[in-house]
């Protein structure tokens, strides 16, 4: 019956060892490249390249959590930065009116915008492609105008001003590698499991998931609880390395920058997206004399990924590292 | 033992009647050829039946609770199992991925659903593609992926529409041989087909549609020598 083969079932790796293994190598190249980063102010002491480099991982923070979102289970939200100017708010707000310490400001912010993502995530369920995207969009709006006009409350414009929780530019630097590395491992813990396994199979197929008996409402929403509470937690970790909280925060302009990162690197992958965003946000700032065409490049770049790339930089290095061993 | 109860269901869609007063019972164990010409409601027939469809009325009851309305994953979870005339399976995932994500959510846990995917894998000869994404399968090969994916867990009743359509008589000898062994053991089929050999072999009883409604439910051979379903294949009278 079954095909007589040298390797039989028991001894051949398994079809989970290989998802494991593949997901594995993503993460083993996610660490190393933060092992990387994580040496980087042994070379470079100004504080000016170390703040962007900060920043840069704030932006991983957003590109990683909107990936887990869009590129592992399809849904192509686009309030990414919404729900970190959200974390940072809550945090802002519940230290500037109540002088709550940024620990538990942080917890309450992760906990505030993964509650409001479950509800958001509820809310779209029903909705895919362009009409997800423009509700999200749509969403992401009216919080940032909400938020900008309430002056009573959080100020508008002029911005909260907001506790720190430390001086030392190396100290934030290390805080949000660690804050990096340990979401990282979150999302590779997650994707090994069994929700991994479904939320791919949902980006799929959402109907042929459904027939496999994977729970789609409950999955979806929790995705996207998921990636709201993670955004929400770059946001106030953000809120209190700036001391300062603006409805800037979450601009489209913003999640404009952490999609062309996550597409630039790779959707749907561990390693990309996080490499991408130290990339496009380092280039960004070389970009900054000259103005607005940093964006017109980086949608250039979207655009080019998008069409001939589709793994991003990640399957352009795979391919490389493929061609070098058969070579 | 009545396994499935189909009781006057009725489906429309603006001014077309889909599925029209459908009527009867498939026993435990039995193996059931659903014939019809094209547009006569069987795929209609069985989106209601998994879930898919709302019918507008009539009462559909599985292991005598009603079961009409509920949602494919529910009705996953109940032991109903549709494989889809147009192949659906999980493009970026490898093949055993593609079967661990029924296992899974159907309750096994990870080495017992690795194991069946093993199991299944060997049974459907699809051992030198279990690592390729289902993506890079060929059109048969992804047929056999998601009739593969029905079986993870044993269901109790397995509706394929259309397994046996554009596939190489390899792969139409394997899916036979499963249905075959499967159904010895006791394992109750629904199965929509336009190969007539094939639901000969395979089914002693048959239903065919016309229009949306049954015209005959008999004998298999009963069924395919009736004038009415003659004339409804081809259109004019028997000889």
């Amino acid at each position: 019956m079954a095909q007589s083969s040298s390797t039989s079932p028991a001894v051949q790796p398994s079809g989970a060892q290989l998802t494991t293994t593949r997901t594995t190598v993503e993460f083993r190249a996610a660490l190393i490249a933060m092992a990387v980063v994580a040496l980087i102010p042994l070379g470079v002491s100004n504080p000016y390249w170390l703040g962007v480099l900060v920043v840069s991982m704030y932006f991983a923070i957003l590109a990683g959590s909107w990936n887990l979102l869009a590129g592992y289970t399809g849904q192509f939200s686009l309030a990414p930065a919404t729900f970190a100017m959200i974390g940072a708010y809550t945090t802002g707000l519940l230290n500037h009116y109540f002088g709550t310490p940024p620990l538990l400001g942080i917890v309450a912010a992760i906990v505030v915008a993964g509650l409001i993502g479950l509800l958001l995530g509820r809310a779209v369920m029903r909705l895919v492609g362009p009409y997800l995207a423009l509700t999200t969009l749509s969403f992401a709006e009216i919080m940032r105008l909400v938020t900008a006009n309430s002056i009573d409350i959080t100020r508008g414009d002029l911005g909260l001003s907001v506790a720190g929780l430390m001086d030392s530019r190396v100290g934030w630097y290390y805080l949000f590698l660690g804050a990096l590395v340990l979401l990282l491992l979150m999302f590779y813990l997650l994707l090994r499991s069994k929700a991994g396994l479904f939320l791919q199979a949902i980006r799929d197929d959402e109907v042929a998931a459904r027939r496999a008996g994977v729970n789609v409402v409950f999955w979806k929403t929790a995705a996207f609880a998921i990636s709201a509470a993670a955004c929400g937690f770059a946001g106030a970790l953000y809120a209190h390395f700036a001391e300062l909280v603006t409805p800037e925060l979450g601009l489209i302009g913003q999640t404009g920058l952490i999609v062309s990162m996550t597409v630039i690197g790779g959707m749907g992958t561990l390693a990309g997206p996080l490499v991408a965003a130290f990339l496009v946000y380092v280039m960004s700032e070389w970009l900054r004399d000259v103005g607005g065409y940093q964006l017109v490049v980086f949608a250039a770049l979207v655009v080019i990924f998008a069409r001939f790339f589709r793994e991003g930089l990640w399957g352009l290095a795979k391919a490389a590292v493929q061609r070098g061993r058969q070579a | 033992m009545t396994l499935l109860s189909v009781r006057g269901v009725s489906k429309r869609y603006g001014g077309l009647t889909a599925v029209d007063q459908v009527s009867f019972n498939v026993e435990a164990g039995e193996l059931v050829g659903l014939i019809g010409p094209n547009g006569s409601g069987k795929t209609t027939l069985l989106n209601i039946l998994s879930g898919l469809a709302v019918p507008d009325s009539g009462e559909i009851l599985l292991d005598g609770a009603p079961c009409q309305g509920l949602t494919p994953e529910r009705l996953a979870q109940r032991g109903v199992m549709r494989m889809f005339q147009l192949t659906r399976v999980f493009r970026r995932m490898n093949v055993v991925d593609n079967l661990l994500v029924a296992g899974r959510a159907l309750g096994l846990g990870a080495d017992e659903a690795l194991l069946r995917a093993d199991a299944l894998i060997s049974e459907l000869r699809l051992d030198v593609i279990r690592h390729l994404d289902a993506g890079q399968l060929s059109g048969g090969q992804m047929k056999l992926l998601e009739f593969g994916v029905c079986f993870m867990v044993p269901p109790r009743i397995a509706l394929l529409d259309e397994p046996f359509a554009a596939v190489h008589p390899t792969m139409k000898e394997i899916m036979g041989d499963f249905i075959r062994a499967r159904h010895e053991k006791g394992q109750t089929f629904i199965l929509v087909s336009h190969d007539m050999p094939v639901v000969v072999e395979l089914c002693q009883r048959a239903i065919c549609m016309n229009a949306g409604g049954v015209i005959i439910d008999a004998a298999t051979r009963e069924v395919l020598n009736d004038p009415r379903v003659i004339e409804a294949y081809l259109g004019g009278h028997a000889v």
